[in-house]
């Protein structure tokens, strides 16, 4: 690293950008990461879930969607980013969704065969396998409806073996089973000389014609103390995230397809009440997808302590805050839609500089989500359950399958629906079609000479399924196209 | 070539000189002592309020229409279409020879990014649609007017003007190859380096164009079209009034229509001259005297040009700010001194940062909202309770944050009207009862207001060690129940 300049930055540390640091850092390159929030040892992973909002995500949890119906949204705001509370699923995109990026958005050099050894690196990586023991009890009676219904249903392969049933995904895994980017990738990127600043922000991009200098950032010291820096940088990668990296280009002027195409998974969850002990609160979160309806609808199991349970109840309060003494008989699913409505990503102009995300629901993400809920609630009570709470305002529980099926028929009402969403993407498309994309097919934003997007804001469209694998195989592989044709 | 200054001189000059001879035609044989009389019996009030809120209706309109007409790029919100727009009038009251069209597609690409070509498109297509509207409305007024050979006249050259550039717009949108390879061929004697700027600069045409090839945006923005028309002649029809002329919708329509096709003569800012004498000869062919009809015209362009241009300044400064500020930070940080490394890393110092500012203790009004959400607990709980929910709150984003307190003003202010009392000073059963009726009614809009503080009261009261201790006695627990396998 020269003594005034930094050859690559890369602002982010999540799935995109750890993976950016470690393919350039190991190419040689002087990579310098900028992280806003702070490292964190294992051993202050695995607080409840009030310390770790705080600790762990972005605007302590906080960052709601708005839109005609308001969707609950987090992200991770530390070392690892995101990768460090979600629950490490693993999926390799589909096929199909591959050939639409193709189709849609000219996406070149993405076909299945050209990831595959990505993916495979990715997932030699993170130890990505199946659970290779016995099920927890969540996951047992899920399986069981799942055939009583005779749907097809996986487990699906996760970036967290020797998981030890902490019941802890969403606030770090203590015991370090979970392989996130602060502990699977970033490590060996310090090793190749890739410098990591955590506590710093970037809060605007520095530009001369077409080019990028550098950031302007605020960093808060160890004592406290901030101070607004500046980092030349002769190439730049922003791994922000979703909703990250489209408003910092914004707010640095570049705007052009930037932002205006936020899609998310809306998700609606569900709790139901079986006659056995489940103790879900002291086990993983179920293991097993339904995926009879991708990629319209995908059904799976939430993550679960008696607190989220509380707020699951909360929307019908009245008529469910006493099934709380029942909490070890209970366990959180999940209707997850494709998602197909319009949504933005803006930097707030008033206060300090945060971000507004915007989405509106779909009428097909309305339907979806009420056929979801139909057929989950109609595996649950197959599976035994003998009540399921929809967190849907005016609809406190479903105990038969003719209260379940009517959803096949009527919409669920949208005023009384409680949402929520952790998978975000494509605000800042790639590929060929610069009608409808921000960079090109390997995140090279247009019109830039030097400015690079290498993370869930990539995505040109949903990806379905859980986009953790696509974003490390898309950014490996882009991060290896920038080493062999940059300068 | 001449220098930008002394183009800049020649536009003035030549608008000023159109204005000139408009003014002069306008006012020549005119008896200014009748014109004063005209003016001292006129009764403005209240007519000119209500002639700039249908001019203002009209405004809206436009951003609703550009909005629409940039919905494929980008999501832009009403208002910044309708301030785009009112930007672009004001910009042409002050800057001569309508290049305010340029100051609105130059602030259109500030908004969204997108490429200048792409925004001046979509300015023209917005003119052309205006163009096609007027000429809607003057055909109408028309039909219902005095015939006027001026007037028939005006209305020909304008379809014939409008007509073929819609034409031409149609075969760019509907045959966008056809307009690629004529740029293509046009200048391929070129060179490589002028042929790819002419194929972006085509490409930037069709792009803007691209928003008419779906038949219902098509439809949508021609008839906003003639809804911000219909609005613009109803300004023009509430001033007639003020002069005693009578509230006919097709006077005003007909002095609108015309008086908007004559300025499109390239003139002084705001149109002086062009917009009084088209304006005044319409109403002359209608047989209302010269001196009525000059007096006004004045009037109707004064509601033409004030609130506008306010409004415009207001807007242009509002964007100058925010653009400024951006400018700033990158010029003083471009300008700090080499310096330091941190782990490392070059940096450069540009200031020190204050530290965020921490509430820990909860305010009243959150302890007693989780005294009224939880169940009866000790007050230590509650009070950690509530001190998770204030920073949580406090840590929205500031337009939400200041939605939830404006709503908790409204709560706290509609408890007191209705059981004159303050809801913190309630007993807290009393608190449950009015929290579950607001929190958990029929009332959408007040179960979201609620929303957030219940999920927080419960998430954190749920997760405490001892409440589930309390929930599920230690002594009961079985061991981890995982039996079977995948």
């Amino acid at each position: 690293m020269s003594t005034e300049r930094v050859d690559v930055l890369v602002i982010g540390s999540g799935a995109g950008g750890a993976v950016t640091a470690l393919e350039l850092a190991s190419a040689g390159r002087g990579v310098c990461v900028l992280e806003e929030g702070a490292r964190h040892e294992l051993a202050q992973y695995g607080a409840g879930s009030v310390e770790a909002m705080q600790r762990l995500y972005r605007r302590r949890g906080m960052t709601p969607i708005t839109g005609r119906v308001p969707i609950g949204y987090v992200e991770g705001a530390c070392l690892g980013g995101s990768t460090e509370i979600n629950s490490g699923f693993w999926h390799r995109t589909p096929r199909e969704v591959l050939l639409r990026y193709k189709s849609q958005f000219d996406l070149q050099n993405a076909s299945p065969e050209e990831l595959d050894p990505h993916f495979e690196w990715a997932e030699q990586r993170l130890h990505v396998s199946l659970r290779g023991s016995a099920w927890p009890k969540s996951t047992q009676v899920f399986s069981r409806g799942i055939e009583a219904m005779g749907w097809s249903g996986q487990e699906v392969p996760r970036a967290a073996s020797g998981c030890e049933d902490t019941n802890t995904c969403a606030t770090g895994c203590p015991k370090g089973a979970k392989q996130g980017m602060s502990r699977a990738i970033l490590p060996d990127a310090e090793r190749a000389g890739a410098r990591i600043l955590t506590g710093c922000r970037a809060r605007m991009l520095l530009t001369s014609k077409r080019r990028v200098t550098g950031v302007l950032a605020e960093i808060e010291h160890g004592t406290g103390a901030r101070e607004m820096i500046r980092i030349d940088a002769d190439h730049v990668f922003v791994c922000a995230g979703p909703t990250e990296t489209p408003a910092l280009l914004r707010r640095s002027g570049i705007k052009y397809h930037v932002g205006e195409t936020l899609r998310i998974h809306p998700m609606l969850k569900v709790v139901a009440r079986f006659p056995e002990r489940i103790d879900a609160h002291e086990s993983v979160l179920p293991l097993i997808q339904v995926k009879e309806f991708w990629p319209e609808v995908s059904l799976g199991g939430g993550f679960f302590t008696p607190g989220h349970l509380a707020m699951m109840l909360s929307d019908n309060w009245l008529a469910t805050r006493g099934e709380m003494a029942n909490f070890r008989n209970m366990a959180a699913y999940y209707v997850a839609v494709r998602g197909t409505g319009d949504g933005h990503v803006r930097p707030s102009r008033v206060g300090d500089a945060t971000t507004h995300l915007r989405y509106d629901l779909s009428e097909e993400d309305h339907i979806n989500l009420s056929h979801g809920l139909a057929r989950l609630a109609t595996l649950l009570l197959a599976a035994g359950a003998e009540e399921v709470f929809p967190t849907v305002h005016g609809i406190p529980t479903i105990r038969t399958e003719i209260e379940a099926i009517r959803w096949l028929d009527e919409r669920l009402p949208r005023a009384g629906l409680s949402l929520t969403t952790v998978h975000a993407f494509s605000t800042c498309p790639i590929g060929e079609r610069q009608d409808r994309c921000a960079a090109n097919s390997f995140g090279k934003v247009f019109r830039w000479d030097n400015l690079y997007v290498n993370d869930a804001s990539m995505l040109p469209d949903s990806p379905g399924v859980n986009p953790q694998g696509t974003v490390m195989a898309l950014a490996r592989r882009n991060a290896l196209r920038f080493k062999d044709t940059a300068s | 070539m001449p220098s930008p200054r002394s183009q800049r001189a020649v536009i003035v000059l030549f608008g000023a000189l159109g204005s000139a001879v408009f003014l002069y035609l306008a006012a020549r044989r005119l008896d200014f002592s009748a014109v004063a009389a005209t003016w001292r019996t006129a009764q403005p009030l209240p007519w000119v309020a209500f002639a700039v809120v249908c001019y203002i209706a009209g405004h809206l309109v436009r951003g609703l229409r550009l909005r629409v007409l940039v919905r494929r790029e980008t999501a832009l919100p009403w208002l910044t279409a309708t301030n785009i727009v009112v930007i672009g009038y004001a910009s042409n009251n002050v800057f001569p020879a309508r290049l305010g069209e340029l100051v609105r597609a130059g602030v259109l690409v500030e908004r969204t990014g997108m490429p200048f070509g792409e925004a001046l498109t979509i300015t023209f297509i917005e003119r052309l649609l205006d163009g096609m509207a007027i000429l809607v409305v003057l055909v109408g007024a028309a039909a219902f007017s005095m015939h006027a050979d001026t007037i028939d006249q005006v209305a020909k050259l304008a379809a014939i003007l409008f007509g073929g550039a819609l034409l031409v717009v149609v075969i760019g949108v509907l045959v966008p190859n056809v307009l690629l390879g004529l740029a293509s061929r046009l200048t391929a004697p070129l060179g490589a380096t002028w042929r790819d700027r002419a194929l972006r600069i085509t490409t930037h045409i069709i792009n803007g164009g691209a928003c008419l090839r779906d038949p219902r945006t098509a439809l949508a923005v021609s008839l906003l079209s003639v809804v911000v028309w219909v609005l613009e002649a109803s300004m023009f029809v509430c001033v007639l009034p003020a002069f005693g002329l009578p509230l006919r919708f097709p006077l005003g329509a007909l002095a609108m229509s015309v008086t908007n096709l004559g300025i499109l003569v390239p003139s002084t800012p705001g149109y002086i001259g062009p917009f009084h004498y088209f304006c005044q000869q319409t109403l002359m062919t209608q047989g209302i005297p010269a001196t009525q009809a000059l007096a006004y015209a004045v009037l109707v362009h004064l509601a033409f040009y004030v609130p506008v241009t306010a409004w415009g300044a207001a807007a242009i400064l509002r964007y100058g700010v925010e653009i400024g500020r951006t400018v700033a930070a990158a010029r003083a940080a471009r300008t700090a001194p080499a310096g330091k490394t941190v782990d490392g890393v070059p940096v450069h110092f540009i200031a020190h940062v204050e530290p965020a500012h921490v509430t820990a203790e909860p305010g009243e009004l959150m302890i007693a909202l989780a005294e009224a959400f939880l169940p009866p607990c000790e007050p230590r709980a509650a009070r950690d309770v509530a001190a998770f929910m204030e920073g949580q709150i406090a840590a929205l984003p500031p337009s939400l944050r200041t939605m939830f307190h404006m709503g908790m003003t409204f709560f706290r202010f509609t408890v007191r009207l209705r059981h004159v009392s303050s809801f913190c000073g309630m007993p807290v059963e009393r608190r449950r009862e009015i929290v579950d009726a607001w929190a958990f009614g029929r009332i959408a809009l007040l179960r979201q207001l609620f929303r957030p503080v219940r999920s927080l009261a419960v998430l954190a009261y749920y997760e405490r060690p001892e409440v589930i201790r309390a929930l599920a006695p230690p002594d009961s627990r079985p061991h981890l129940a995982v039996v079977g396998g995948p």
